[in-house]
């Protein structure tokens, strides 16, 4: 479902993502961990359409995203790290929004965005303005918007940051399911409990290169670490530099 | 002090660094549009002052009268200015600043914070005031043969007078945070401050100066030059800035120094009281701001089906677009007292032509009348090139940090900037009509006349609407704390220079065709072959302009916006 290929972007100052290749199947949960200023949140961007590669492809979905982006992009669900929304509209306001760029059935627009807004716990804010949503509420529907269309592909950067407890143990469920039901899932987080509990294969970037991917069993045998958590397996690999 | 000078410090290296990183090429190109802008505006005042100044010399008995009275309303203007100006950013600046909560979580107390922040603010809101102000005072210096003292006196002068309105408006926003949020004070302040304009504008226009054609009147303009020797109130400090100035002029030093020092210890004595009680209440104001305000209007629940039904006939994402343009504009309480405003302009634009005395002028013709409907069509444009400086050019800046939204929807990024122009253009093309049309009535301009501006202002409103879209988005800033603020950068700068010098060049192309075709009429001759081919050509390239001016630079504003 994603393919990218030698993927490159270069800043000019700084190269962000070098010479990446990428593969994920439908239904797959493909975690993308690295440290800050790795390139996860600008190989997303890329991935959504939001920044253009220097070099290098991405196919989503079978669409090439230099040559048919809108087509790609409606098989996409974006998940920002960052919420920022468009403060003066109130969230179901914005949820009609979101339906209506995504081409949502009319007639199930209404019950749509209610099931969602009552599953991130909105429902009761649906009126209100989104400025006066706190950080955790405007994540919350940013990730129930990006559900509206029913993606087949969902592209989330950090999606627990700013969530409470309650809300990251329903983002885990709901990502489950999903994947359950064929839809691709790539999650760049810095939170390494919550890549070994969802991803079915993780991604290690440093500097702008793929270190290692493969299951967490994977990971341990490039690290050559027996039994040990994500983080030990995390911090040997970039130490030592280790390439696929 | 030393903390102080701390906090100031990110303001300045932010200033510094600004001018080293990014494209040099284009910061001197920047630096070189604002300068030669700068100089001929500088040069463009001086030279009127001078000329009036001089003018004024020449009248017998009055002529000093009126230098001083003009005098005294520059500097009751540029108090007014000051104050207004600094409530404003000193309501920014001390409120809703986003490296506020940084600054408050340091351990620094409340008291400095203010006291940088409100430096900051007094710096921001004087600086261009004081740098116009020169060629004011040059004009002065050199008609009245003044000293050296006089410069040394006029800018400490200026200088207490920025303070004074500074701290005044320290105070007042100190006081206004602890009644009502910030987020309030701020709309509630501009629309005071709007009222007040709408009213100033009023009344200067209900005084009717028109009637000063009619010889008639001059009586009372007689008496009104006989009022203008009352002095102003010796309470008042603007009073005590004027007359330090005029004892200057004059040679008078014990006046001028008594003034002086006047002025400078009210303005040292209003900043200790601001310090005091922004100890006591600044941060009780700042953590006020911190809540969001309540909605004016209460919430509808969703209905989905009202208003909006009337865009149905528009494709589904560009409705979409649409209707979330028109609700954040009109949810955007700052964008308010800029309606009220337009509103005020346009009934005062169209009254001014309802009350031209065409019947007492001394050359009444025809020809006169339709010329004024001629220039009419380039002030009806001007007029709209302000009003889509201050709404078109910040319309994608207004996306802010939501852009991303646009960025990842399945839309191309042109036609979000079509929709954005067709939002734009429809309201501005029916208020430009209705202008050019109405003041035609009021005119009685010819049906040739009465044609012409209406097309021509049909062409020209989409051209100056496409150039404010266009230039809007290559030069976006989304990251900006008040993205309205957009249109005084370099890209607002560009635009307006752009924008008029089409209506310019267009109003050129039209002026030649237009004679002849006028007088031609007016003699009942008809046109030549070489006339009309001339004509075509004329009104063609104007044609041509309007339309390059909106797909080019739409084009480019696409482009710019496309995904880098």
């Amino acid at each position: 479902m994603i393919k990218l290929q030698e993927l490159t972007k270069d800043y000019g100052t700084t190269l962000a993502v070098n010479k990446l290749n990428l593969d994920v199947a439908g239904g797959e949960i493909y975690g993308f961990i690295g440290p800050n200023g790795a390139g996860k949140t600008t190989t997303i961007r890329l991935m959504g359409g939001i920044l253009a590669p220097t070099s290098g492809k991405i196919i989503i979905g079978g669409f090439d995203m230099a040559k048919n982006p809108v087509e790609g992009k409606k098989m996409i669900g974006f998940v920002p790290d960052r919420p920022f929304l468009y403060e003066k509209l109130t969230g179901m306001e914005f949820m009609r929004f979101s339906a209506d760029l995504y081409d949502v059935k009319r007639e199930i627009i209404p019950q749509k965005s209610k099931e969602l807004l009552v599953q991130f716990a909105l429902w009761n804010w649906a009126d209100e303005l989104i400025e006066a949503y706190s950080h955790g509420m405007k994540q919350r529907l940013i990730i129930a918007s990006a559900l509206l269309h029913d993606p087949r592909i969902l592209i989330v950067d950090e999606p627990m940051v700013g969530l409470d407890p309650e809300a990251v143990h329903m983002v885990k469920d709901i990502l489950k399911e999903l994947a359950a039901n064929q839809t691709t899932i790539f999650i760049s987080t810095h939170t390494l409990s919550i890549a070994e509990d969802l991803c079915h294969r993780i991604g290690l970037i440093h500097k702008g290169t793929l270190l290692a991917q493969g299951t967490l069993d994977e990971l341990k045998r490039i690290a050559k670490l027996g039994e040990a958590r994500l983080e030990e397996v995390f911090l040997t690999i970039i130490k030592e530099n280790t390439f696929i | 002090m030393n903390t102080i000078f701390s906090l100031l410090r990110p303001r300045i290296l932010s200033g510094i660094n600004s001018l080293r990183q990014g494209n040099k090429k284009n910061n001197w190109a920047r630096i070189f549009m604002y300068s030669a802008l700068g100089i001929v505006f500088w040069i463009g005042t001086f030279i009127i002052f001078y000329r009036v100044l001089l003018y004024f010399q020449s009248v017998q008995d009055f002529g000093n009268i009126l230098a001083m009275k003009l005098l005294s309303m520059i500097i009751m203007t540029f108090f007014t200015l000051l104050l207004f100006s600094n409530i404003i950013n000193c309501l920014s600046h001390l409120y809703l600043s986003y490296d506020l909560p940084l600054l408050h979580s340091l351990p620094v107390s409340s008291k400095d914070i203010f006291f940088s922040k409100w430096l900051i603010s007094a710096f921001d809101s004087s600086w261009m005031i004081v740098a116009f102000s020169l060629p004011i005072f040059l004009s002065y210096g050199l008609i009245y043969k003044a000293n050296i003292i006089y410069y040394v006196t006029f800018l400490m002068a200026m200088i207490f007078m920025c303070l004074m309105a500074s701290a005044i408006g320290g105070i007042l926003v100190l006081f206004g945070a602890i009644i009502l949020p910030a987020g309030r004070i701020r709309t509630i302040l501009i629309l005071l401050g709007v009222i007040m304009v709408m009213i100033l504008i009023f009344i200067l226009r209900l005084t009717r100066p028109e009637q000063l054609v009619n010889p008639d009147s001059f009586a009372s303009v007689v008496l009104y030059l006989n009022s203008m020797r009352t002095p102003n109130s010796p309470l008042l400090p603007t009073t005590w800035i004027t007359d330090t100035i005029k004892a200057a002029l004059d040679n008078e030093t014990k006046t001028c120094l008594f003034n002086l020092a006047l002025t400078g210890t009210f303005s040292f004595m209003l900043i200790f009281i601001n310090n005091i009680i922004a100890k006591i209440a600044y941060f009780t104001g700042f953590s006020k701001s911190q809540t969001t305000p309540r909605r004016l209007f209460a919430p509808l629940k969703y209905k989905g089906s009202n208003w909006e039904s009337l865009l149905n006939f528009l494709p589904r994402e560009s409705k979409a677009f649409a209707v979330k343009e028109i609700r954040t504009f009109f949810r955007d309480s700052s964008q308010w007292p800029q309606l009220f405003l337009m509103a005020a302009l346009v009934t005062i634009y169209l009254y001014n032509f309802s009350v031209l005395p065409l019947n007492n002028l001394p050359i009444k013709t025809i020809y006169l009348q339709n010329l004024f409907s001629f220039l009419n069509i380039g002030l009806a444009a001007s007029v709209l090139s302000a009003v889509s400086a201050r709404f078109v050019f910040p319309a994608v800046s207004m996306e802010g940090e939501a852009f991303w939204i646009v960025q990842a929807a399945p839309v191309l990024t042109k036609k979000f900037l079509w929709i954005k122009f067709f939002l734009y253009y429809i309201p501005l093309v029916i208020l430009a009509e209705i202008l050019v049309i109405f003041s035609n009535l009021f005119l009685q301009v010819s049906p040739f006349m009465m044609v012409l501006s209406t097309i021509t202002i049909f062409c020209l409103v989409p051209a100056v609407v496409g150039l404010a879209t266009g230039l809007g988005a290559i030069y976006a800033d989304f990251k900006s704390e008040n993205p309205v603020q957009v249109v005084t950068g370099f890209g607002g700068l560009l635009f307006m220079i752009l924008s008029f010098s089409l209506i310019a060049v267009v109003i050129i192309l039209e002026a030649g065709p237009v004679y002849y075709i006028f007088m031609t009429q007016l003699r009942g001759q008809s046109l030549s072959l070489m006339l009309m081919a001339w004509i075509i050509c004329s009104f063609g390239l104007a044609l041509f302009l309007c339309l390059l001016a909106i797909f080019y630079t739409i084009h480019l504003g696409g482009k710019s916006l496309l995904i880098k």
